[in-house]
């Protein structure tokens, strides 16, 4: 089985501060990760080439330090590595990002031979909008599921899903090839290994890096010019506005009484705690 | 504004925004229930028609919905587009997308919102790229540029922390979706009347993919999403053992338990009522924040909430200025006093209420 992994490298938005002289975002230095929810994807696409034989290749589009991101892919475990990156990309929008993709799944498929699989994360953290996966299908024309925690491989080319929506767990059966989303906490998983990372080094040919000479695409459908969304301008998130009393309780029963007295003097809290704890 | 064909990416139909009109919203109707984020979706669809000067159009496709046409319109929308075949018995993604996209192509809206339930999120997306439309995920609101009436679709990207004005100039139809529970569904007008519309679209039927089976989750009571009372644990509780605490004061209050992202990586409660970005959303009446720290991810999952209660043993805790009231101490001996508290408080009846006041 050949299976494509895409990763994005990300900055590390849990370590984002807000300064709390100006109440600003403080955005310079912020370390960048391989996106967390990619991970169990890479565990998942592992997982199943040590079952079946074949190979993994993660693949990213973005600037060159990325390769840091596909380095530590090489490091868990995965077989080859594509670095996407070139000028005439930037600025691009889900649906142009989604179209270096599939048209590099395809010189994937020129380059080294059939791809069975191609499988994402749940969603990145730093813009989260799940939109990845479902667009590359849709240029590709592939079958697609979202939020898969299981795969089997039931040989003949089909696989056997299990992904969880909200209220309901299902199963299905798919004809390869495909693209699925990995649901965020499907598998732990698995540490870089010194043994990967060597093997990788050694390898020079483990990380290929394709521009655009290489995927030759229509500039107009890449980058800022082949998005059709663009952003107008960003705010700080506005604050909800909350009545932010704060109190320190000289003992817990204290604390408990100054609690219920809140709820007492508020009409509509009262209204909710007469009904919750009266039926009235 | 005039697109210029010879500009635009040759992959993507050359069309005109002002051929498009009117804003349509795609309802989910599974096994014999709407949906109500979809419903919702009409509260936001129908601030943007009117600020176009547009329809309000419901899109319902599926097999035996068209009994909901009635309740959509009742719900706000002015049409109802319905697809109700056989082939569409069964969820797949690629064939909802096919049969929407038709109706796209032939309609032409200028707006396309869906809920971003996990079927939306999945859904909306193929749709976008069929149509070779720019598309919005989880917007937290919607307006409109006057000038150019372009929509303006408005989301927290960044892990929550900013909020990003999105627009689609040279493309129509412009899409969004938006959470469950972001916005209220519309009041219903038993009177409202509306035009429903039936097409027949040649449905292609998904011949590489089949469902197997499908089991609905047993999850014990109400979720979060609907409940009045939510107490929610974080990894200040440092332990499961802190969750039964909190069950005891949820019960009591006939509530529901909810948990930060923390407490479940942790391991100590179900993914499913993690509340935030990667959670739920959820807008309770009141809102019991223990041992949670009130990181953005985590608060704009309540900014529909009520009154928010917090109590954090460190009086520098950011939840404390994102609250409506604040406890500074140890939830291991404040939670048992409150819940001691409240069952005295029950005992005595609605009259005791009255000692409480002025404290
Ligand atoms: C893209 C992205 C998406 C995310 N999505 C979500 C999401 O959906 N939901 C979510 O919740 N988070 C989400 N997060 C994570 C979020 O950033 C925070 O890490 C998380 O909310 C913190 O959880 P917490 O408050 O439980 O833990 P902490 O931040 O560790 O806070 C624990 C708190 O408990 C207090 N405490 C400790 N002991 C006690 C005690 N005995 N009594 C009382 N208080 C005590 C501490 O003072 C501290 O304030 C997301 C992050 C990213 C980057
Ligand atoms: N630039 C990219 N290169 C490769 N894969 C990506 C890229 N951006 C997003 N993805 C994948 O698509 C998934 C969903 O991303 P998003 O749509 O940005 O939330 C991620 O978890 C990644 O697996």
């Amino acid at each position: 089985m050949r299976i494509a992994v895409g990763i994005k490298w990300v900055p590390n938005t849990q370590a984002v501060r807000f300064d709390p002289e100006t109440g600003t975002l403080i955005r310079k230095g912020i370390p960048s990760i391989v996106n967390p929810h990619d991970l169990p994807a890479i565990e998942m696409a592992l997982r199943l080439r040590d079952a079946v034989g074949g190979e993994v290749i993660a693949f990213t589009m973005a600037p060159p330090p990325a390769v840091k991101g596909l380095e530590l892919a090489l490091g868990m475990g995965v077989d080859r590595a594509i670095l996407i990156t070139d000028r005439v990309f930037a600025g691009a929008d889900t649906l142009a990002t989604s179209y270096v993709l599939a048209n590099a799944i395809s010189k994937v498929e020129r380059e080294y031979g059939k791809v069975d699989l191609v499988v994402f994360g749940q969603e990145t953290i730093d813009s989260s909008t799940a939109h990845i996966p479902g667009q590359v299908a849709s240029w590709l024309d592939w079958p697609y599921v979202y939020y898969v925690k299981d795969i089997q491989v039931l040989g003949d080319g089909r696989i056997r899903v299990v992904r969880e929506l909200e209220d309901y767990i299902e199963e299905y059966e798919i004809e390869l090839p495909a693209v699925l989303g990995i649901a965020v906490r499907a598998l732990k998983p698995r540490p870089v290994s010194l043994y990967n990372k060597l093997r990788a080094k050694l390898n020079k040919d483990t990380i290929v890096v394709w521009g655009n000479s290489e995927l030759k695409l229509d500039p107009r459908c890449v980058g800022l010019k082949g998005s059709p969304t663009i952003v107008a301008k960003t705010i700080d998130m506005p604050e909800v506005p909350r009545k932010k009393e704060v109190y320190k309780p000289r003992d817990p029963r204290d604390a408990a009484r100054w609690i219920v007295s809140k709820i007492v003097e508020d009409e509509k809290l009262r209204e909710l705690l007469v009904k919750k704890l009266w039926g009235g | 504004m005039k697109v210029d064909c010879e500009k635009l990416c040759p992959e993507w139909p050359c069309e005109q925004p002002e051929e498009f009109k009117n804003v349509w919203v795609l309802i989910e109707a599974f096994e014999g229930f709407i949906s109500e984020p979809s419903l919702q979706m009409l509260t936001s669809g129908r601030k943007i028609a009117d600020k176009l000067g547009e329809k309000l159009v419901g899109v319902l496709v599926g097999y035996r919905v068209s009994g909901f046409a009635e309740e959509i319109i009742k719900h706000g929308a002015d049409e109802v587009i319905v697809v109700d075949d056989p082939g569409l018995e069964t969820y797949y993604p690629r064939v909802y997308a096919h049969v929407i996209v038709s109706l796209a192509r032939k309609y032409k809206p200028s707006v396309i919102l869906a809920p971003a339930t996990k079927r939306g999120r999945e859904l909306a997306p193929y749709i976008a790229n069929t149509l070779k439309a720019g598309i919005t995920a989880d917007c937290t609101d919607f307006d409109v540029d006057e000038s150019t009436k372009d929509v303006l679709l408005i989301r927290p990207p960044f892990a929550a922390i900013l909020l990003a004005f999105i627009k689609t100039p040279f493309r129509r139809p412009q899409i969004g979706t938006a959470r469950p529970n972001v916005f209220p569904i519309p009041p219903r007008d038993e009177g409202r009347k509306g035009e429903v519309m039936y097409e027949n679209v040649d449905v292609k039927l998904e011949d590489k993919m089949k469902l197997l089976s499908r089991k609905k989750l047993h999850r014990a009571e109400v979720g979060v999403e609907k409940a009045e009372v939510i107490v929610s644990g974080g990894r200040g509780l440092g332990s499961p053992e802190g969750f039964k605490l909190l069950e005891n004061l949820a019960e009591l209050l006939d509530g529901v338990v909810g948990a930060s992202r923390k407490a479940v990586d942790a391991g100590w409660i179900e993914e499913y009522r993690q509340i935030g970005q990667t959670g739920r959303a959820v807008k309770s009446i009141l809102y019991f924040a223990i041992g949670i720290s009130g990181a953005a991810q985590h608060m704009i999952g309540v900014r529909e909430a009520g009154r928010i209660i917090a109590v954090n043993i460190d009086p520098e805790a950011p939840i404390f200025t994102q609250s409506d009231y604040g406890i500074i101490g140890d939830y291991k001996e404040i939670i048992p006093a409150l819940i001691e508290e409240l069952k005295k408080l029950k005992e005595e009846g609605p009259k005791a209420l009255e000692k409480y006041k002025s404290t």
